[in-house]
């Protein structure tokens, strides 16, 4: 028994040595300015080598001594019942060996067809995304909790290192700094759509609201009303757009999709409407956008002296708070109640039309902000700024994994589908492929990532 | 089955269709908003527009419409089948198969009309089926398979063509000329409707509604529902092709972007039309009249004149429209339990002969009328519209959308060149403004209403006295016959009615014959 224990006490510090040597090669190899290409490869190099050292020299009597009690079983035996284990292996794993299969099938077709494909940097990126898959695979079965956010993050570490090895510049600041910057306005525009999912709705609504609030931001201050008071304006404004959203649909629940999408246009339309009256350039406002809303957005924005836009730091303190707030508060633990079962919840009184009405307004709410801070991040007013976000926000949801059938999900699982999105995006732009290719891709990212955790149970396991 | 089916025109087979499906009474009120909403639509467009119930003008509305009820008949077939399965990737799909048609022919493939026309139709059951077995095998949510395809498709579609162009077919080219109703579009259009009526004649059918409304209950009761899952696709797909098809035929080029905004549209008309997005709930007079219905939007907000507003006052309207007809749909059980019998198909025939009067009155009444009165009635139009232009610096009139009832000629002198130059593309044509002259409006809407009421009141007795309904349904086919083919003699032959003489000869038969009975 204790040597059992010293002895996975040896391997959990052998694994604690690898890491330790690798991360002082990774300091130093940034230190000296080398390429993150070779930095990267050569820690993992030097991790993998000093892992398996360890093993090999701290376990290597286990394993002969396990050998040799086995010994007398003779050799033929041996072999048949590692052959049979191998055909057990192969049943119980076909399809994702059969996807490995077809993986460097398409790595062998692309070499053949496209000139300069088959380089060092894109076998190592095979070899990383084949270990990824292979280790989220086998690790997923011990993973029963959150396996969504588990495979999320797996995914996420596998493209930022293919990224990095592939991408000139994809690790520096400043690239990152982007992506972060792009990723809080999608996460911010995610909130509601997590919420209301949460609950089991959808909200359409959202790219509207927000280029209504984009536009309409700007046309309040244009008519002299000081920018915090419009931004708080606009703010409440989506608040009651989203209250509307939810009292009117609370009797529909089963067709919220396309209410929302009714009041979104609505919305869409009379904004334009209003902030065209008078002036001779229909659809559009002209205006300019105070500084402090542009330092909030903005790419060089800082935050307190940092070189930070401090719409991460919103974006961070919004997540948190949700994060936290949906985990430990009365009012998170009755969303999931009411999510997961509505008559238990309602059973226990809470009021399904109370918080469903409030999910849709904290959703109208932080649409609102967001259209806002796009302001401040474009410097003009357009009505189509949300357009990309009507299915993004779903996709990021979905990806996260957070069931569009509600009470299970949450925030923090939608902040990694949203890096997810992110981070392939600016991969996807780094090895120049056009937006069209990048949204195929995403929609065949899609599936196989819900595939692997939020397949409902067969019918006949229903009845 | 009833012998009538499908030998008339739309109207009937869909009439047909609500009868089926419940009859009247509760199970289909819900279609009692969208035939409403049509006649209403219907009598504004026709008001606001003499183009409109002309040839051409009906032509072209069903070359344009075409393509939105096929995609929403697909998005239909799918809503039947239960599982909240909105297909989003109609539009891409349409998109799709649009351009790939395009480029394969550019490309000397597909010559054939044939092979055109197949390789549509097996592009579109091909997806769908593909569809239908990730969602029967990898048992992922329809929404989420359905967000995956309208992304990757809409991509797709890009990276096929990358700005609209190409040339289709030139037998196609005629197709999308919209100068006659009996086109080859109206003709897919008809057979569309009426495979679809005598799909609903087949045990399939009821398994497709049984496992919409209760999957578990299919399942326990020997349903093989994988099987009729997949045969909901199928048929989608089918649908979907003959959309890609009619659209095609419509812009006659590729557009890889245009498909895409089919998916909002035609869940839209879906939704119009009284289905419900959580399943169960669906049909096919419902799909047809949604997708009417908001071609009829686009049509009268057209006429009006919003100067550059015009595309957000459409917005505003489809969202609004969307958004009222959606709480109807909630209130209407409530109406139901109030008024006992009302059935669709009496409705349906009563708004029928107002919008049939008002038809009648506004291409025929004003035919003979003089000079004098045509120029004063235009100069009135002209007024009206210049009030209503919003881009005008001066504040919009507040009454602008009643205005073409009771806009009084007024007493100013006519307005400025201009303002008549930007009086609407096209359907608000100087033709147009003959159809305001309020006051004579009067006098044939009154008739109408006279008749409408005398009509209700011979069918009620008719009701009352057969005690049932069965013995009703005959005779309002009919009657819906007679005014179909009075209005098609109509439309090919102007100037072939005389007033009101032949409708009330029409009316006047109807009634004896509802009598006779």
């Amino acid at each position: 028994m204790s040597s059992a224990a010293s002895a996975r006490a040896l391997k959990w510090v052998g694994l604690a040595v690898a890491f330790v040597v690798a991360g002082l090669g990774l300091i130093f190899g940034f230190w000296q300015g080398l390429p993150a290409q070779e930095v990267i490869l050569y820690t993992a190099a030097t991790f993998a080598l000093v892992a398996w050292a360890w093993r090999s020299y701290t376990t290597r009597g286990e394993v002969s001594a396990g050998a040799a009690s086995e010994g007398p079983a003779g050799g033929g035996e041996e072999g048949e019942s590692r052959r049979s284990m191998w055909r057990g292996f192969v049943a119980k794993n076909k399809w994702i060996l059969a996807g490995l299969l077809a993986l460097l099938l398409i790595f062998g077709i692309c070499s053949i067809t496209v000139d300069g494909f088959f380089s060092v940097l894109n076998i190592i990126s095979l070899a990383v995304l084949i270990g990824l898959l292979v280790f989220s695979s086998f690790m997923s079965k011990f993973v029963v909790e959150n396996r969504s956010a588990f495979i999320g993050l797996t995914v996420l570490v596998g493209l930022f290192v293919i990224g990095s090895l592939k991408v000139e510049g994809f690790i520096y600041a400043g690239n990152i700094k982007s992506m972060l910057l792009f990723a809080s306005f999608l996460g911010l525009a995610c909130v509601g759509q997590t919420m209301v999912a949460m609950l089991g709705g959808l909200d359409l609504s959202i790219p509207f609201v927000i280029g209504s609030a984009n536009v309409g931001l700007l046309y309040i201050m244009g008519l002299g009303v000081p920018g915090w008071l419009a931004v708080i304006i606009i703010i409440v404004l989506g608040v009651l757009i989203g209250l509307l959203n939810g009292i009117l649909s609370f009797r529909l629940q089963g067709q919220a999709l396309i209410l929302t999408l009714g009041v979104g246009f609505a919305v869409s339309g009379l904004t334009q409407i209003l902030t065209s009256l008078g002036s001779r350039f229909a659809g559009n406002v002209f205006g300019s956008v105070p500084g402090w809303l542009s330092n909030l957005a903005a790419m060089n924005g800082t935050t307190f002296g940092l070189d930070v836009p401090p719409v991460i730091l919103i974006w961070l303190v919004v997540a948190v708070f949700l994060i936290v707030g949906m985990k430990h508060t009365v009012y998170g633990r009755y969303l999931y109640a009411l999510g997961g079962n509505r008559v238990s919840a309602a059973r226990i009184s809470i009021s399904e039309r109370r918080y469903w009405t409030g999910a849709y307004g904290i959703s109208g709410g932080v649409s609102a902000l967001t259209g806002a801070l796009l302001l401040g991040w474009s410097g003009g007013g357009f009505i189509g700024v949300g357009q990309p976000y009507l299915f993004m926000t779903l996709a990021a949801v979905v990806i996260g994994g957070t069931s569009l059938l509600g009470g299970h999900g949450g925030y923090g699982f939608t902040v990694i589908g949203v890096l997810v999105l992110q981070v392939l995006t600016s991969f996807l732009v780094g090895i120049g492929l056009d937006y069209q290719w990048q949204q195929f891709i995403f929609g065949l990212l899609i599936l196989p990532m819900v595939a692997l955790y939020a397949r409902s149970p067969h019918i006949r396991t229903q009845v | 089955m009833r012998p009538i089916e499908g030998s008339f025109s739309l109207r009937e087979a869909a009439m047909s269709d609500t009868t089926v499906r419940g009859g009247r009474g509760t199970a289909s009120t819900y279609l009692l908003v969208p035939i409403l909403l049509f006649f209403i639509l219907l009598i504004v467009a026709v008001l606001r527009s003499d183009s409109l119930v002309t040839s051409a003008g009906l032509g072209s509305a069903i070359i344009v419409v075409t393509p939105l009820v096929l995609a929403t008949y697909a998005l239909m077939v799918l809503v039947i089948a239960g599982r909240g399965t909105v297909d989003l990737s109609i539009g891409p799909l349409i998109g799709f198969i649009n351009v790939t048609l395009i480029q394969l022919y550019d490309q000397q493939m597909l010559q054939s009309p044939v092979v055109f026309f197949l390789y549509a139709l097996a592009v579109g059951v091909a997806y769908q089926l593909l569809v239908g077995l990730i969602i029967v095998f990898v048992r992922v949510q329809p929404i989420i398979v359905a967000l995956s395809g309208y992304l990757a498709l809409s991509g797709v579609n890009l990276v096929i063509m990358q700005r609209p162009g190409g040339i289709a077919p030139d037998w196609m080219q005629s197709w999308g000329l919209g100068i006659s109703i009996l086109s080859p579009v109206t003709a897919i259009l008809i057979l569309a409707t009426v495979a679809w009526l005598l799909f609903t004649q087949t045990a399939f059918y009821g398994h497709l509604r049984l496992m919409g409304s209760d999957e578990r209950a299919a399942f326990t009761s020997g349903v093989r529902i994988n099987i009729v899952r997949l045969g909901a696709h199928a048929i989608a797909g089918l649908f979907a092709g003959l959309a890609a098809l009619t659209y095609t035929s419509l812009i006659s080029s590729g557009d890889p972007t245009q498909g895409t905004t089919y998916t909002l549209i035609a869940v839209t008309a879906l939704v119009l039309g009284g289905a419900s997005l959580a399943g169960g709930r669906g049909g096919v007079m419902g799909s047809l009249l949604g997708a009417v219905n908001i071609y009829l939007i686009t049509y009268v907000l057209a006429t009006f004149n919003f100067g550059a507003v015009q595309s957000f006052v459409t917005d505003l309207a489809y969202g609004s429209i969307l958004v009222l007809s959606l709480l109807l749909t909630v209130v209407l059980p409530h109406i139901g339990r109030v008024v006992h019998s009302l059935s669709p198909l009496l409705f349906f025939v009563v708004l029928s002969l107002i919008g049939l009067g008002v038809i009648v009155h506004s291409n025929y009444d004003y035919a003979g009328s003089g000079d004098e009165s045509a120029a004063l009635g235009a100069s009135t139009g002209i007024m009206v519209l210049g009030a209503e232009s919003a881009s005008e610096p001066e504040p919009p009139a507040p009454q602008a959308p009643d205005a073409d009832a009771d806009g009084m000629p007024t007493p100013r002198e006519p307005a400025p060149a201009f303002v008549f130059e930007r009086v609407g593309p096209g359907a608000a044509d100087t033709t147009t403004a003959q159809s305001f002259m309020a006051p004579s409006l009067v006098a044939p809407l009154a008739i109408a209403g006279l008749l409408v009421l005398s009509t209700l009141i011979i069918l009620r007795t008719t009701v009352a006295q057969a005690g049932g309904t069965k013995s009703l349904a005959p005779l309002v086919y009919i009657v819906v016959a007679g005014l179909v083919l009075l209005g098609i003699y109509a439309v090919a032959r102007p100037g072939g009615l005389d007033g009101f003489n032949d409708v009330t000869a029409a009316q006047t038969s109807a009634a004896t014959a509802s009598e006779a009975q």
